[in-house]
């Protein structure tokens, strides 16, 4: 695969709507045919292609756009990274396979981590030299994340990790652990949690997949068995680093793939497609309840969009985002995972008479269908997001 | 007005807008009237060369979540609307001072000779209702109106005969659309401001009122409840404002989707805030009742079940 490298990336004062519209350009004459989920050539692209295809995307500008020009970044606002996103939405490109670096690591680096861990990290991630992997839920620390009990210990520069991650998502692939582990015990609750860039060939480290239910092996268990890290890859003081985290987890909820709305209308847009291809399916058009779920659907993404428009320009204005990202994550993930139900059952009797394009469909939105199970359950849990609202937005008292 | 100072925001009129409608709420129709005029809140998109202040829509906008909060008993959003739609006119003076007060036909047609969901039509002046495309703004006193108070008898729904009707002017075919694009913004906003204030009393009812030794607030379905409740209100919110605003390239948006989801996001709320009031919330007392019913009388008037479908297929054909 080669993708076109002469590429003159237009200066976002002359417009916002040029960058959006280099974006757009750049996208449709350079993603491969083969990694268009709604193309009958496509088939599934292996870690290289979709490696290869980010680092284009990033030469093309089309990534890092706010990350600060010396990592590697464009030095843009937000309202550029939202036009690029919206492009990217808009056609069925696989899922990035460097957005733990691109989404939570980097920006954990920039706010907490030194000049020389900037200077080594960020470039890497952007460059797709590194994966990462986050390192944060444990057996009994799933949303819970104080109840996490993997040990950090300082032996002089060193220190000496013991303990046990699960649903590691990329634990496989990862050259990089973003970890969170603890210096004193389980008492101590939110205090002495500290994190690192754990290289993920460190000797003691022991990865183990786990079948998830789209057949695929997409997370895994991590082991850390006596795991040397030296003081050098700690990102941030004890106690002061997961505050600081904390904080740009909460930018990063409003924030990261914020191409989500749009992808959701490119996938409805290409389910439709599929079902005008057959006969069959196309007749389920002219239902008048299959209309209105669509108007549904159609309405639900305007308004994620909304979310998505307003979280930007809040931030922008200088604002604080408070829990602003738990209202599109929870919207995004509740209505996809309808969405993904709606597709199925649509596709449901698809069979070997049916359109290519349809048998195509059946097999994408099947799988998504599954996967979105974990939609309403990563980054947050459904229950925890309605939570955040209640007490961080309604200000109602929690429950002693 | 809108040249002098670019920093006028929609929020600096908030409070002076809502000392108004809440002044106008206990004043008949004409006396209502009078009162919005004088704060200029009839005439505040409509152009400065009737009497209006010429700023953006966006302000009407602010203004129409301000009377859906107060549920207030005028076609406010329809005048503010007819203000702009008139310009150039004796019509739109009039409308801007409050000596006319006009509504709109939302449902029916002069060739139907039939016209229906005009909010307020027994105690107005005038009455628009469309015409193959365009619209003619009929003299009330010349209709045949008969009242359904099934739905809402303090404020009950209007069928309009049209025989003998007569013409005051004409709204030609772009100039209704445009109207009709403005409504589904201005109407939107209104039904979700009547959807927000009936979260703040329920989320408010529900912090004092204490069962089981604890307030009901703090029970988890409770809290989810609520939570869902701001949920869609922001995200309406969001989507109208989003609406309202030209795309990157500068073209208008499509506000269908904003307004329908709005529209059916609003009953679902204030279903939702009857429901957590208990017995309380049954009863003719406590007023979630009357936005309830302002909300499902806003459906009717945009048939917004046969638009959600529409909404639909108009995707459907284009994907």
């Amino acid at each position: 695969m080669t993708y076109q490298t002469d590429v003159t990336i237009p200066d976002p004062a002359q417009g916002r709507e040029l960058y959006r519209a280099h974006a757009r350009s750049w996208l449709a004459a350079n993603l491969p045919e083969h990694m268009r989920s709604d193309s009958l050539a496509y088939r599934a692209p292996t870690l290289e292609e979709c490696t290869l295809w980010e680092r284009a995307m990033h030469r093309a500008g089309l990534a890092g756009m706010t990350w600060p020009t010396e990592y590697g970044g464009f030095g843009l606002t937000l309202r550029e990274h939202l036009a690029v996103n919206k492009e990217i939405g808009a056609l069925m490109m696989p899922e990035s396979v460097g957005s733990v670096g691109k989404e939570l690591a980097g920006p954990i680096i920039m706010a907490v981590g030194t000049e020389a861990q900037k200077a080594e990290f960020l470039p890497r991630i952007l460059r797709l030299e590194d994966y990462w992997c986050q390192g944060f839920s444990e057996p009994d620390a799933g949303s819970d994340l104080a109840r996490l009990r993997t040990k950090a210990e300082l032996e002089g520069e060193t220190w000496r990790i013991n303990g046990q991650k699960i649903w590691t998502s990329g634990a496989m692939k990862a050259t990089y652990c973003l970890l969170l582990a603890r210096t004193g015990t389980v008492a101590d609750k939110h205090k002495g949690l500290v994190m690192f860039a754990v290289p993920m060939n460190s000797p003691g480290i022991t990865v183990r997949p786990i079948k998830s239910i789209d057949g695929k092996e997409s997370f895994a268990e991590v082991f850390f068995n006596n795991v040397e890290v030296a003081d050098s890859l700690r990102l941030g003081a004890p106690d002061e680093g997961w505050s600081a985290a904390i904080r740009v987890l909460s930018i990063e909820r409003a924030t990261n793939r914020m191409y989500r709305p749009w992808r959701f209308e490119a996938e409805l847009r290409s389910l439709l497609r599929a079902c005008k291809s057959d006969a069959v399916l196309a007749r389920r058009l002219d239902d008048s309840d299959v209309q209105r779920r669509v108007g549904e659907i159609v309405g639900q993404i305007d308004g994620l969009k909304g979310l998505i428009e307003a979280s930007v320009e809040h931030l922008e204005s200088g604002a604080p985002i408070g829990a602003r990202g738990s209202l599109s994550k929870f919207y995004w993930s509740e209505c996809h995972q309808a969405f993904a139900g709606f597709a199925y059952d649509l596709l449901a009797q698809v069979g070997p008479q049916s359109s290519p394009l349809a048998r195509r469909a059946k097999a994408h939105f099947t799988t998504g269908y599954l996967f979105a199970r974990a939609e309403t359950i990563y980054a947050g849990v459904s229950e925890v997001q309605l939570d955040i609202i209640a007490q961080r937005i309604l200000n109602l008292a929690k429950d002693k | 007005m809108s040249t002098e100072d670019d920093t006028l925001r929609p929020e600096d009129f908030a409070d002076a807008a809502l000392a108004a409608i809440t002044d106008a709420a206990g004043h008949d129709i004409a006396g209502a009237a009078g009162l919005l005029a004088e704060a200029g809140l009839l005439g505040i998109s409509a152009a400065e060369d009737d009497g209006g202040l010429g700023l953006g829509l966006e302000f009407a906008l602010s203004l129409a979540a301000i009377a859906g909060r107060e549920n207030l008993g005028f076609p406010f959003v329809e005048q503010m609307l007819l203000a702009r739609a008139f310009a150039g006119t004796p019509q739109a003076a009039a409308l801007i001072a409050g000596e006319l007060v006009a509504t709109i036909a939302w449902q029916g047609d002069v060739g139907l000779g039939l016209a229906s969901q005009a909010p307020f039509a027994g105690v107005c002046g005038a009455v628009l209702v469309a015409r193959d495309g365009e619209a003619v703004l009929f003299e009330r006193e010349s209709l045949q109106v008969s009242e359904d108070p099934a739905l809402d008898p303090e404020r009950p729904q209007s069928w309009l005969g049209l025989a003998g009707a007569r013409e005051i002017a004409v709204l030609d075919t772009e100039g209704f659309a445009a109207l009709r694009r403005e409504a589904r913004l201005l109407q939107g906003a209104y039904v979700t401001g009547l959807a927000e204030a009936a979260l703040e009393t329920t989320a408010a009812y529900l912090e004092t009122r204490t069962q089981f030794g604890r307030p009901l607030s703090a029970k988890q379905a409770v809290r989810h409840s609520l939570a869902r409740m701001k949920l869609l209100v922001e995200k309406n919110k969001a989507a109208l404002a989003r609406a309202l605003a030209a795309d990157e390239f500068g073209a208008a948006r499509d506000a269908r989707a904003a307004f329908v989801t709005a529209a059916a996001d609003a009953g679902f709320v204030l279903e939702r805030a009857i429901h957590l009031h208990g017995a309380m919330g049954f009863t003719w007392e406590v007023p979630l009742h009357r936005a309830l019913r302002a909300v499902r009388k806003i459906d009717a008037a945009f048939d917004t079940p046969a638009a959600l479908r529409g909404l639909g297929k108009t995707f459907i054909d284009a994907a």
